[in-house]
Formats: structure tokens, sequence, C-alpha cells
């Protein structure tokens, strides 16, 4: 018994211990960074590692000199938004071309999965040429709909595979029986690609979430702004960085989609699965 | 006339003696008031200034985003004053003062977005073209508030229009920060203003186990001007006043590159990656003694640690063989975009954010952060109200300009973008090359911008058919 | 030829009945080519086209506000003897090959501990995905605080427990920057590879393992026999698009160093930005973009055919 304990232990709890430390521990400076004021912060003397005198002044700082409850809310705006985008048309382009094969499905499959390539920073100099003529410089649709262009190639991916592990008999069955593609498509497919879905859409999310570039350059009001952006651009005055609020900001900034996480995390390693099984 | 010889770098397009002639009327202006700035001021009297704002006029402003909170609440009290006289309404973004030029570069490029923008050093000189021509307003708020400082002709004026396209908004600059006591402890009374006795000063700081700390990484602030002032001190340039001619790889840059390496060894470890915070966190936390940069220590240290703020001082950057002050400081100045629809409107939120009700208690507001580039503003109470303010007043008078001998412009620009002096001093200091082949290699890196580009671009320039431009 | 020049115009035309719709895809290549459009729409239009206007710059010789020429390859030949250039391309593969080794490592590592049961198994695997939820910017801002050679605590414990008697300069020493963010962007990156794999073992049958241990095999040869063989084709695909992303990785850099000390530390997508953006020259930063695609290609075109080989 006390044996096998010991091979866990040693196999199991031992490694896992020194994942989470290396994963988490700058987690746990930022925490402590949150509740730290400056003169605690600078000074040399103290343990870094506890909080001597915790102070909530920062949380404070954040909450009433900075729009950051306004700035969460536009972030997740523009997330929620951009995923449902990309996931209808993920989910509609995958079908196609996984299932339908029509002629020059194969070409556009690799099309698109090309779009991963290009990087955002060759890109957003010509991008703000048509945000502008499609005048929506400074709005959270410009967002929304250039999100879709790193979102759609990985989400059609995941979904492409996950539609593979669909048994086409089912679709032919209801097909004989009458039932329309479309039909077909809405009954029986989308629901069987649930738990893929929902994994592609809880990648998209975060990707969306953690965006900064494209939020950056096409949105210039402050009210207007993503959390990571208003974050930087607040709370970093000149040369002086104001520590304890811009940690806090990030804490509470990934809180949201952590919680996601824990709540879908099994959903979104099944919906993997799902998209590996041959 | 001390000015006078000060602006004899010259500009490319401009010729020699008009430029002198420029300069020498700037000069004058301090002590002759309402003495015309030659060829630009053809207008009369200030009063004649008016412009009628568009109706229901929407502005686009962007700037950087405050150094010191009280600096948005002014500027914003100023802006709402505005919108209540005229009626018309003003957007402000701040973004991080680092990313105003991003910004602003896609804003020339796509012809469409903010119609003011509060951009940085070279920015209106990269697409001068675009820009709404504002002699009237530099011309007028020359006279009226005692000149400009001389570098802002510099940064103000196109050379080759000779024109103003942007109004000169001030600098965020540089001084030394010291520690009182412990330069007393190194046996020193008063803060060297020599580069010799300088670096006796760190050596003696260090000794006593105080070691200064000064940006050497790509720190766009602190790490260009800390680096420039060290090359120019020693009479070194990137290029002669013809914008063309580099001649970096010369003695007076070795020399510089020699002295660095002294003032290194008295420096604590990391500062090759220090970017511009990094200094203010070192000298706050008791780690160094001495360090460049601009009063945001010392307004931190006054809120959290009142114990080094009575212990700090500020001084200006001392002068070295070069003879003169050859400081770099960060420069704003505000410019108008040619796309905007609503010019009267822009140039009259502008020249009202200029005059002195409101601009007066803005920079009072920012507690000695913005030097400001009209002679007039250096007589607000800011500057003396705490003698460790004072120091910064006289910053902008000092100081060069990017790319300084030749003209502002995208080599400059580019030169500067690419660390070329910084990473110069960084290959000898840290990475252990000789100063012959630092400069050797650094100049290689500026050709790239001065040599197959800079006589072509001009030239290209010129035959754009000018009379667009005189609408 | 002619069905699909019908199809083009058909999700235009809007037939307005609905019986007509669904009669027109029962036409597969109708039906696939009115799915596809919207993702390829959005493609064209805010992808395709501004990459080519990118693409375009890189030949030409724009610069900030202004108009260029077509130069031709004059971009790329001057590249080519730019000193620089060829630091970063060093330093670009190098911080690639050397984060997407230790990411695959450890994270195939983590996902083998991680798959099997045991308590709170949700929410230790919702933890583990944090560093890949925060924003890049803020966890970057976090990891430069703890490679502050004055202030951070790795050296605070170092120097407690006697390992180190100075301050190491993590940013300050072009080795020490190197490693310094190679080892930031394995943080991020574990997750991404623990949470792909983990899924691709789970689907792993456990009887195979039950029929190799009857066989005799011992853990590694378990692994090398049974684990590995049926994961490489999700290794690969997990492989290639975290190989695209630290390839064009620009955020990391831009927060920690900006590409110092002394260039040591830029990559291909930093470079770019710093010449297209700060020093203005549009078309060069094109030019060093540009260079980002040929390897992004290959590594697709591998992963392509891997996966067509699964198949």
């Amino acid at each position: 018994m006390s044996e096998k304990f010991v091979e866990r232990m040693i196999k199991f709890y031992l490694p896992l211990f020194i994942f989470l430390f290396f994963l988490l521990f700058p987690f746990y400076w930022m925490f402590i960074t949150a509740f730290k004021s400056d003169a605690e912060l600078y000074n040399l003397k103290l343990n870094p590692f506890f909080i001597h005198e915790p102070t909530f002044k920062n949380i404070l700082m954040l909450f009433k000199e900075t729009l950051f409850n306004r700035w969460m809310f536009n972030t997740f705006f523009v997330a929620i938004l951009a995923t449902i985008l990309s996931l209808s048309a993920s989910l509609l382009a995958a079908y196609a071309i996984q299932r339908v094969r029509f002629r020059g499905s194969g070409p556009i499959g690799i099309s698109i999965f090309f779009g991963y390539l290009v990087p955002p920073t060759i890109l957003f100099i010509p991008l703000a040429a048509i945000i502008f003529q499609l005048k929506i410089w400074d709005s959270l649709w410009s967002l929304v709909l250039i999100y879709p262009t790193f979102l759609i190639p990985f989400c059609t991916w995941l979904l492409m595979g996950y539609f593979k592990s669909i048994p086409k008999e089912m679709e032919e069955c209801a097909m004989i029986d009458g039932a329309s593609r479309l039909r077909v498509f809405w009954q029986i497919v989308v629901p069987l690609a649930l738990p893929g879905i929902l994994s592609a859409g809880i990648f998209a999310f975060t990707l969306s979430w953690n965006e900064y570039l494209y939020a950056l350059t096409f949105i210039s009001t402050t009210t207007l702004k993503t959390a990571p952006v208003g974050l930087i651009t607040e709370l970093v005055r000149g040369d002086v960085y104001h520590w304890g609020p811009l940690m806090t900001g990030a804490l509470l900034a990934s809180v949201p989609v952590a919680l996601v996480y824990s709540f879908f995390v099994e959903h979104y390693v099944a919906g993997m699965t799902g998209a590996l099984k041959e | 006339m001390e000015e006078k010889k000060f602006l004899e770098g010259g500009g490319e397009g401009i010729s020699r003696r008009d430029f002198i002639k420029t300069g020498l009327a700037g000069a004058a202006a301090v002590g002759l008031a309402g003495m015309p700035l030659d060829a630009l001021a053809q207008k009369a009297k200030p009063e004649a200034l008016e412009f009628k704002p568009e109706k229901g006029a929407v502005l686009r402003v962007l700037r950087w985003s405050v150094f010191v909170k009280s600096d948005q609440e002014f500027w914003d009290k100023n802006t709402k004053k505005w919108e209540e006289a005229t009626g018309c309404k003003v957007i402000t973004e701040y973004i991080s003062w680092e990313d105003v030029r991003s910004k602003a570069a896609m804003t020339a490029s796509v012809g469409a977005g903010h119609d003011i923008v509060l951009g940085w050093h070279d920015d209106p000189h990269l697409y001068p073209d675009k820009l709404v021509d504002v002699t009237d307003l530099a011309t007028y708020l020359d006279k009226k508030y005692g000149g400009w400082e001389p570098v802002c002709l510099k940064y103000g004026i196109n050379p080759r229009t000779k024109r103003w396209i942007c109004l000169p908004v001030g600098a965020p600059s540089m001084c030394m920060n010291y520690r009182i006591s412990w330069m007393k402890e190194a046996g020193f009374e008063k803060f060297p203003d020599k580069i010799p006795e300088f670096i006796k000063l760190s050596k003696a700081l260090k000794a006593k186990g105080r070691p200064t700390g000064h940006a050497m990484g790509k720190a766009v602030g602190d790490g260009n001007n800390t680096w420039h002032w060290w090359l120019w001190s020693f009479g070194g340039k990137v290029v002669e006043s013809d914008g063309a001619t580099l001649c970096l790889n010369k003695q007076e840059t070795w020399d510089a590159l020699e002295a660095s390496k002294e003032l290194y060894d008295t420096m604590i470890p990391g500062v090759a990656s220090w970017l511009d915070p990094h200094n203010n966190k070192a000298f706050l936390a008791g780690e160094i003694s001495l360090t460049g940069n601009g009063i945001s220590i010392y307004y931190a240290a006054k809120e959290k640690f009142p114990d080094i703020a009575a212990d700090m001082d500020h001084a200006n950057m001392p002068v070295g063989p070069f003879g003169k002050p050859a400081e770099l400081h960060l420069f704003n100045e505000a410019f108008i975009f040619r796309h905007c629809k609503v010019q009267q409107a822009a140039k009259h939120y502008l020249l009202y954010m200029f005059e002195e009700p409101q601009y007066g208690p803005w920079i009072e507001a920012m507690r000695g952060y913005v030097t400001p580039s009209l002679k007039d503003y250096k007589k607000l109470p800011v500057w003396t109200a705490d003698p460790k303010h004072t120091p910064f007043r006289d910053t902008i008078g000092r100081m060069l300009w990017t790319g300084y001998a030749g003209p502002v412009g995208t080599p400059s620009a580019a030169t500067m973008a690419e660390y070329v002096i910084v990473d110069m001093f960084n290959d000898v200091c840290v990475g252990g090359k000789s100063p012959k082949a630092a400069a050797a290699a650094a100049q290689d890196r500026a050709a790239r911008y001065y040599k197959p580009r800079a006589p072509k671009a001009p030239a290209k320039a010129k035959e754009e058919p000018k009379p667009k431009e005189k609408k | 030829m002619r069905i699909s020049e019908n199809i083009a115009i058909q999700p235009g035309k809007r037939p307005g009945r609905r019986w007509r719709w669904s009669g027109l895809l029962e036409d597969r290549t109708v039906m696939g080519m009115a799915f596809v459009a919207p993702a390829v729409g959005l493609l064209l239009l805010f992808l395709a086209y501004p990459l080519i206007l990118g693409i375009w710059l890189g030949f030409t010789d724009t610069v900030v506000g202004g108009t260029g020429e077509f130069i031709g390859l004059a971009n790329y030949i001057s590249l080519l003897n730019d000193a620089l250039f060829w630091k970063v391309t060093y330093y670009t593969f190098l911080y690639t090959g050397a984060a997407v080794f230790f990411k695959l490592l450890l994270g195939f590592a983590l996902a083998i501990v991680l798959n099997r049961e045991f308590r709170a198994k949700g929410f230790v695997r919702a933890i583990v995905l944090l560093p890949w939820i925060i924003p890049t910017v803020l966890s970057a801002i976090c990891f430069w605080w703890l490679y502050d050679t004055t202030f951070s605590g790795i050296t605070w414990v170092l120097m407690k427990i006697g390992l180190i008697g100075h301050k190491i300069d993590y940013l300050g020493d072009p080795t020490n920057a190197r490693i310094a963010l190679i080892v930031a962007n394995v943080w991020r990156g574990i997750p991404f590879f623990t949470i792909g794999l983990l899924a691709g073992l789970q689907t792993i049958n456990p009887s195979l393992y039950e029929a190799a241990s009857i066989d005799g095999a011992g853990g590694w040869h378990r692994f090398r026999h049974v684990t590995l063989p049926l994961i490489s084709p999700l290794l690969a695909v997990v492989t290639t698009f975290s190989t695209i992303w630290t390839f064009a990785d620009f955020q990391l850099i831009w927060v920690i160093t900006r590409g110092g000390p002394a260039n040591a530390t830029h990559l291909y997508g930093t470079l770019s930005f710093q010449r297209a953006i700060p020093g203005g020259q549009f078309g060069e930063g094109a030019a060093i973009s540009a260079f980002i695609l040929p390897v992004l290609m290959i590594s697709v075109w591998v992963c392509y055919k891997y996966m067509r080989r699964e198949e």
C-alpha cells in the first residue's frame, strides 16, 4: 500500500507539483504585487515573497481611476461576437469541406489553413486602409470583423477533424429517409459536433480576449478600449509603471476566461479528442 | 547670442545664410519682443489671427497618455472650456507615449483618422506634405509669448518649404538625478557641470558602494537621450549639416566611446537592457546614486518616498569637450493633418490650448514634466516654487535635435528607431568591441538610411507639384 | 466550369423562396460553395487583400506617409547585406527551435502526468491553462519584473540559499536575455501542447496498453511503441501551430527587451515593426515580414502532408 503511495508520489504528485509551481509562480507574483504598496515593492530588505502590509489602494485605483469595468465589457463584447461569427463561418466551411466534398473543396481547405500563417505585423497597415473605407474605424465592430481572420483557420481545421469522426452512415440514413441536406446538417451534424464546437469556441474566445495589436491600432476612444490595451495605456505613465494596479488588472482580466475554462475544460478536451479520433 | 551659433548646424534645402537669419531672428525675438520672425512673419499683429470654427465640428485629437494625473485633468478641462466656447466637440485619445508614433504613422499613411496629433521628435517631418501649414499660429505665438526656444525652429519648420508644419509643445526633458548626501560622501559639494568631473564623481560614488545607472537598452527616452548627449558632448555626430555626409567614425566618437567605458564601470549590472522605467525603480529603491531621467522619479519620491525626495536633487547634464550644452530630450509637437475637414476649428483649438490661460495652468499642473517651448512660460512659478524643479526649466534651451547636425527627417527617425547610437555604446561597454570597430559599424548602419534614400527622397519631393500645398 | 460559375452567382442572388433555396442546396457544389462563402469572404477581405498589399509594399521603397516606387528586390538585397538581419535570423530560428522543443517536451510530459484520474482533475486542468489564458502583454510585464536585475524574486531566493554571490543580469547579458525570453515563451506555450496532447492521449484505447503490458513491455517501451505512434499525427499538428506562433512572435519580446541588449533578442516580427513603424521604413518592414512567410509555408506543407497521410 505504502509502496504504491510512494510510486504515485514520484510518478504523479512530484512532477505535477513541479509543473504547477513553474506555471503558477508568475501568477503568485502578480497576486502579491497586487496587494503591495510601492514603498514595499521597492524595499529590497523585505522578503519579496510575502505581503508585509497589504494594501487595497491598487484595486481601488484600478476601479476608481480607470474604466476597467467598461474595458472588461468591451473585451467580452468583442470576444463573444467574434467567436460567434468565426464559429458560424467555420462550422459551415468545415462541414462543406469535410463532408460535402464539392468540387474545389480541397484547395479551399488548404487556403483557409494557410490563412493562419500571416503575421499581424505585415497586415495592420494595409488593414487600416480597409477599416477606414468601411467606416468602422474606432468601433468595436472593426475588431469583431478582423478577429475572425485568425480564428476561422484554426476553428475550421478543428471542426473538420471533428466532422471526420462523425459516422457518415447517420447522415446517409437520414438522407435516405428524405431529409434535406440542410436539415441533416442542422438536426444531426451540428448536435453531434457540439463538443467540437465548444472547443473551437473556447479557443476562439481566448484568442480574441488576448489580442493586442489590432485592438491598439483600430480603437481610439478610451471608452471603447479592450482590457489589455486599456490597462497598458492608462497604467503606464511615461516611465512610471503602476505595478500594483497593472497586476491587479492582469489577474482580474484573466479570471473570466479561467472560469470559463474550469467549467468547460473537460468538454474542451473531449472536443479536441473528437477532432482527433479517427 | 549663443543661440545663433547653436543653430549653425544648418539644414538641407535651406541655404545656410537663410537659416542663420531665421535663427538670429528667433534669438532676437527674446530681446526685442514683437520683432517679426523674418520671412515667416509677414502677417501683422497677433490680434489679426482669427479662425472661425466650422459649425458642429468634431475634432479627433491623439496625444500621449499622461505622465501625471493632473495633466489630463487640466488638458480635459481646457478642452471642455473650448467646447463650451465654440460649440464644437473634441474626442481626445490618450495612448502610451511610445505608441503615438505608430498610430500617427497609420493616420498619415491612410489619410484618415485623427485630425490633430501630439507627436514626438521627427514625426511631422516624416510626412510634412500631409500637414497643415501653421506658420500663422507659430508666428503669432512667437510674438506674443517671448519667442520660441531656438531648437523649436528645427523641429517646427519644414526645411524645404521653410513653413511651420507643427507647433512645438515642449520637451519632457531629462536632468541628472542624484542623491545629495551620497554625493557629499563622495567628496563633492556641488554637482559637476563638466564631464571629466562628472566621471570623477561617478567613480567616487561607485567606490563608496553607490553605483550609478544609465539606461543602455532600447529605452526610447532615457537611452537615446543619455547617449546622444554623451556623443554630442564629445563633439561627435552622425551626419554633417548637409544631411548626407556621415561623420560618425571619427576621433570625437572614439573619445566618447572610450570615456563611456569609464562611466559604464560605475554602473550597476543590468543597464544593458534597461528600458525607460528601470532607472526609476532602481533609484527609488536606493540601488543607484545617479541617473539621467525626467522629473518622474522626484515626483514619485515626493508621493511615496519622502526621505528620498528630500535627499535628491537635479542638475543639468554636464558639458563635455564640445564646450556647450548638447543635450537631447524628448520633444513634443502638435500638428494638424490635411485630411482634417474642419481645419479652422483645429487651428482655433490648438491656438486656444497654447494661449496663456490654458497653457500656463496646464504646464503648472504637470509640475515640471514638460518644459515649455515658448520662452515666456519659463516665468511660470512652477520652475522656482521648488528649486529642484529649476534645472528642468532650462533643458530645452540646452538641447540639439535628432539627426544633428543634419535635418530632422526620415533618415534621422530611422537611425534613432534603430538605436544606432545606443547600440554603439552598448557594443563597446558590454559587447567588448573596440571603439573604432563600434563606430565604424554604427556608421554603416546609419548609412543604410542616409546614403541610399536621403539624396533620392528630397529630390523626389521637390518634383512634386507645389501649388497643391498652397491651398 | 459552367457549374462553378453558377455557384459563384447564386449566393448573391438570394432566391426569395425557401424551397428554392433548399432545392438548390441539394446540389453538392452549390451547397459547398454557399457554406464556405462566409469564411472565404471574410478571409479574402480582411486577410488576403491586405496580405497582397503588404507583400507589394515589400517590393517598394514606401516610407511613412509617402507613396513608394517599385524597386524590385532592392529591399531584400539590402537586407541580405545587413549584418543585423542575419543576427536576427539566427535568433529567430534559435528562439523558435528551442522554445518549440521545450514546449513540446514539457507540454507532453505534463499531458502524460494529467492523463489519469485524480481528485480535482477539472480544476487542475483548468489552472494549468492559466498561462495561456492571460493576455500576453500583461504576463510579459510580470516576467519583465521577475527578470529585473535588482528586484527579481528569483535572484533573492538564490542569494538567500547561497547559490550565487552576486545579482544575475538576466536581460543585460545577451546570452542570458536570449534564454530568459525562451523561458518566458515556453511558460506561455506549455498549456497549448498539454491540452492538445491530453486530448490525444485520451483517445488511445487502454486495451492497447494492456496488450503491450502482457507482452512484457515496460513504461518506456509502451510509450515508444504505443503512445508515440498513435499520437504522432496530432503531435505534428500541434507542433506546426506552435511553430507558426513562435516564429511570428512579437509581443513578448517587444515588452521585455525590445530586441536588446545590442539586438541580441530581435525576432523578424520585432525588427519588422521597429523598422516599419518607429523607423518609418514601411517597405523594408514589409520585406522583413515577408521572410516569415516561406518558413511558415514549409511548416504548413509538412503538417498538411502529415495529416493527409494519416487519413
